[in-house]
């Protein structure tokens, strides 16, 4: 059977493009980088979850604790108020009683 | 998605280091870059093995970052202003191999002179045996635009292997006439 000469060309093609072997200082060099890289990338993942585990912890106390303040504040304010207004109702008490004694006064005078 | 497959790092290696390592070499034409290559290639892969489906799934993980990376390296080199096919023919020429027939081993360098896009079909069709429809995968490229390069790669180093060999014949007669 004849062989067209593109056949024959994508023939030669394939023998001039065959896999060449990989130099044996790839593999070495390889796995030695690997053994270098492997035990600092685990350490640096477990580094990286513990601060995101820390950061996390810290921002929530941090959260919890500005909103216990916030309330304690609330609260506070909430008594001076209260305690502003029971003061002036006393007040107004003491001179509603005086009033009414100096009207007593003034009605025996006359 | 779970999967039993078990691979083992330094067994990939031994079973891929050839093909990465040819795929790179071919595409940058440059010994020591494609041994960068291969080895920035193989640890990215380890990064990844825990993605790795199949033993099917490494091969074509392994070809399609080669590729890429040796088109990223190649992209960069022309972008520091290197004269890059010149370069190229340089290395492929220095790099002859006896066990390959003259022609064939000038096909190398013929092939460092092809545009980066039929180079990278040519080589995936006829180091690797691929389909066109899995070269299409490979470089996520249209099947339509792959076809298309690899008849026009095809075209052209023929083309200029039959220019060689004429250069090649008339330089062998005026060696025996002279």
């Amino acid at each position: 059977m004849k062989v067209e000469p593109m056949e024959e060309f994508e023939q030669e093609l394939r023998q001039a493009f065959e896999r060449r072997p990989a130099p044996s200082s790839l593999k070495q060099r390889l796995m030695k980088s690997r053994r270098v890289h492997q035990p600092r990338s685990h350490v640096s993942r477990w580094q990286r979850l513990a601060a995101a585990i820390l950061l996390t912890a810290v921002l929530g106390g941090g959260l919890v604790w500005r909103n216990r303040e916030e309330q304690r504040k609330g609260e506070a304010a909430r008594q001076q108020v209260l305690t502003a207004l029971r003061i002036t109702n006393r007040a107004l008490n003491q001179m509603n009683t005086q009033l009414a004694a100096h009207g007593r006064a003034q009605r025996q005078g006359d | 998605m779970a999967h039993d497959w078990q691979p083992d790092f330094e067994q990939l290696v031994d079973e891929h280091q050839s093909m990465v390592f040819s795929l790179a070499w071919r595409m940058t034409g440059d010994r020591g870059l494609a041994e960068e290559i291969a080895q920035d290639v193989f640890l990215e892969f380890d990064r990844h093995l825990g993605k790795i489906e199949s033993a099917a799934h490494a091969c074509f993980w392994l070809r399609r970052v080669t590729m890429s990376r040796s088109a990223d390296a190649l992209r960069r080199r022309v972008v520091r202003g290197l004269d890059l096919w010149v370069e190229m023919e340089e290395h492929h020429g220095m790099q002859l191999e006896p066990r390959v027939s003259p022609l064939g081993s000038r096909l190398e360098g013929l092939l460092a002179t092809l545009p980066e896009s039929q180079r990278a079909a040519l080589v995936l069709r006829y180091q690797e045996d691929l389909t066109p429809e899995e070269i299409a995968a490979t470089l996520q490229a249209p099947v339509a635009t792959v076809k298309s390069n690899l008849q026009r790669g095809l075209k052209l180093l023929r083309a200029k292997a039959a220019n060689h060999l004429k250069e090649y014949i008339r330089g062998e007669e005026y060696a025996r006439e002279g």
